[in-house]
């Protein structure tokens, strides 16, 4: 059955020129006028008419899941917050409340929100003042990452430009409105850049990072919602998650249920478009938007202008490395959050596919990706810490060619016992080192069995008087 | 390299007269940072990021005064910077070209573009040239794996490179003529360094974001 698109326009890339609706070529940083003209600040104004709870419950109804890998429910996320009693919202009767924004898009094949703060910034930024009206919130975060420069220039032009017009600051959030019962309400937003660290796209690490610490991740509970930032109440959020609010709250959320699938698992529904960054081995890599539910191979074949030089798939990411890979003959798998549960791999991720050709080594895939969680994980843990060693170890061992079978077996033990056993590690960067390793080495074991040589030997001895005959 | 500890231990502090933390980085931490924070730890990363864009590296007398301006104890601030990968605790090259080596990069010619770089700075991955301008590292993902592969030369992103284009874009680097401040090759090129009028940096201080 051929995929066609429900909805010929885009969500999040109305600003953005994309694939198939328009060239990329013709890609700009959006300002605040031009932003305003083409129906900017419309999904903010509207949530301003609306009582805070009812923003959240909208959101809670639209069933949007978390952009950033985990797929959480958004709302239902928002609701964990302690609930403030009347007259609360005024920030000199509480202590503040925190909303970080997730922009440390480190994962390896991952390049979406980088488009966003790339070209339409107040997309996201109105999304923050959404969610901080929603949630009452009274300062957000925006933790980028620390290679991102051009990405934190954009966002502090555009922050600038927004406490300028209303949105942010003493005369924010377009100077303020009935529903706060007449108490002031404003939000200050922040760009905080990070120094390198992947592992600070964990939630509780980011919060560490924002805090001054070393990004290690946060035991939980207490869950951020009650005691994040400084202590806070705090939500985290991604940037693309963010991004969807203005257009749900516009359009309301039977608008955006109209997009995507339902669960053919049982699981919840996944519904909306989702920013796609296809790399790798295809014609035309790049950032695409679409809905939910798109199989992989329509994605690379109709829209990816299909494999590089005319070669057959052989593999693919389906976002970001520590969601493990699709096979061979998994080429069909439709990319909704359903995906884990149907073809053995973590999950959906950030759906950033990254996509292999026929000639791509798979050893070398597994050596890359295991080198990466060495090099990335933040040793708090012991079975994360040394096991993402001996597994590169192990990789390169295999990929040069001095392992035997039985190290295949240790592989995919340490791979195991780091990553599936429940309570092992605080965070789940060992979860992910697992599941890539893990499915590589299961999809194409045969792959990996001619790099090593048997342990097994049978060497044949003479023993006793015949041995010096 | 998030959890292996640097030398911190063996570090040698070399000190000057002149400080670190200037004037302007202090206002601007005090006016535009600390506001924003709870607690001054959480100004760290700012701070950190001012002197690594200003000296190309992070030297221990420059924490120092920051754990002393933030009122921390130095020990903390050596805690934070030794996790981030971004500051280097010892002098690099004037110049950092990073080259992208995660998953996309790799399975699209960063192999040929890194030893192009290699070959052109007649260097290895991890060492700085003789002449100190240009350090050449391999980091994990930079985000632009649909334009792979990619280098960070300095804080500006170069996509879709080929090996010639990266050859050509190191080349451009190391022949910039702007002299390194003086504060950034202590201890590399010592001979060229002490040539250099003290703390003469060229660029007038900026913040890091």
């Amino acid at each position: 059955m051929a995929w066609s698109p429900k909805f010929t326009q885009h969500a999040l890339c109305k600003r953005i020129p994309t694939w198939p609706y328009a060239d990329p070529k013709d890609r700009h940083v959006v300002s605040y006028d031009e932003y305003v003209k083409t129906g900017g600040y419309e999904g903010l104004r509207k949530a301003l008419t609306m009582k805070p709870g009812d923003v959240t419950e909208a959101v809670k109804k639209s069933m949007l899941r978390g952009r950033g890998g985990a797929g959480f429910p958004t709302g239902l996320k928002w609701t964990f917050l302690p609930k403030l009693d009347e007259g609360q919202d005024d920030l000199s009767k509480r202590g503040p409340r925190y909303l970080a924004i997730n922009a440390d898009e480190s994962e390896p094949g991952t390049f979406k929100d980088r488009l966003l703060m790339d070209f339409d910034p107040h997309l996201v930024l109105e999304g923050i003042a959404i969610c901080c009206y929603a949630c009452r919130l009274d300062k957000a975060f925006i933790f980028i990452r620390g290679e991102y420069h051009h990405q934190a220039h954009v966002l502090e032009k555009a922050i600038a430009e927004a406490y300028d017009n209303g949105i942010f600051g003493p005369k924010g959030l377009i100077n303020s409105n009935a529903n706060t019962g007449g108490a002031k309400f404003t939000v200050d937003c922040y760009v905080h850049r990070g120094a390198g660290a992947y592992i600070c796209g964990e939630e509780t690490a980011l919060l560490e990072g924002l805090e001054g610490k070393r990004g290690w991740p946060r035991i939980k509970p207490p869950f951020p919602a009650v005691e994040g930032l400084f202590g806070k109440p705090t939500i985290i959020n991604n940037v693309e998650t963010l991004a969807h609010l203005p257009s749900i709250v516009e359009n309301g959320p039977e608008w955006f249920m109209a997009q995507g699938v339902e669960s053919t698992v049982g699981g919840p529904p996944s519904y909306g478009t989702k920013l796609m960054g296809v790399s790798g081995h295809v014609n035309r890599p790049g950032v695409y938007e679409f809905e939910l539910g798109i199989p992989l191979r329509t994605l690379i074949e109709d829209y990816c202008g299909g494999i590089r030089g005319g070669k057959k798939y052989k593999a693919a990411i389906p976002g970001g490395v520590s969601m493990g890979i699709l096979g061979t003959d998994q080429y069909e798998a439709e990319l909704d959050f359903d995906i884990g549960r149907k073809y053995n791999v973590l999950g959906l991720g950030t759906a950033c596919p990254t996509v292999f050709d026929e000639d791509t080594d798979m050893v070398a895939v597994a050596r890359n990706i295991s080198r990466f969680f060495k090099h990335e994980s933040c040793g708090q843990c012991t079975p994360c810490r040394e096991g993402s060693g001996w597994l590169y170890q192990l990789m390169t061992r295999i990929e040069e060619g001095h392992a035997k079978t039985k190290d295949l077996d240790m592989a995919l033990e340490i791979a195991t016992s780091m990553g599936s056993m429940p309570g092992t590690t605080i965070c789940g960067l060992a979860d992910g080192n697992n599941w890539a390793l893990r499915t590589i080495m299961n999809k194409f074991r045969d792959e990996f069995e001619t790099r090593v040589s048997p342990s097994h030997v049978a060497v044949k001895m003479t023993i006793g008087a015949a041995a010096h005959g | 390299m998030a959890w292996i500890p640097k030398p911190s231990a063996s570090m040698k502090i070399e000190r000057r007269d002149e400080p670190y933390l200037t004037q302007a980085m202090k206002d601007e931490l005090s006016q535009r940072y600390l506001p924003r924070f709870e607690t001054t730890l959480a100004a760290l990363l700012p701070a950190l990021h001012m002197i690594q864009h200003e000296y190309h590296w992070v030297p221990p007398q420059a924490m120092e005064e920051i754990a002393e301006f933030l009122g921390l104890s130095p020990a903390d601030v050596l805690d934070t910077a030794t996790f981030y990968e971004e500051y280097a605790l010892a002098p690099r090259g004037r110049h950092v070209v990073g080259v992208c080596r995660s998953i996309a990069c790799e399975f699209c010619g960063q192999p040929q573009v890194t030893q192009a770089i290699k070959d052109t700075l007649g260097i290895d991955v991890g060492e700085t040239t003789a002449d100190g301008k240009v350090c050449l590292v391999e980091l994990e993902c930079l985000g632009s794996c649909g334009t792979a592969p990619a280098a960070l030369i300095d804080e500006e992103l170069h996509e879709q490179l080929t090996p010639q284009r990266a050859a050509e874009l190191v080349r451009q680097v190391r022949s910039q003529d702007a002299p390194p401040p003086a504060s950034g090759r202590e201890g590399l090129a010592p001979e060229t360094a002490s040539n250099a009028p003290k703390g003469a940096s060229k660029s007038a201080p900026k913040s890091a974001h």
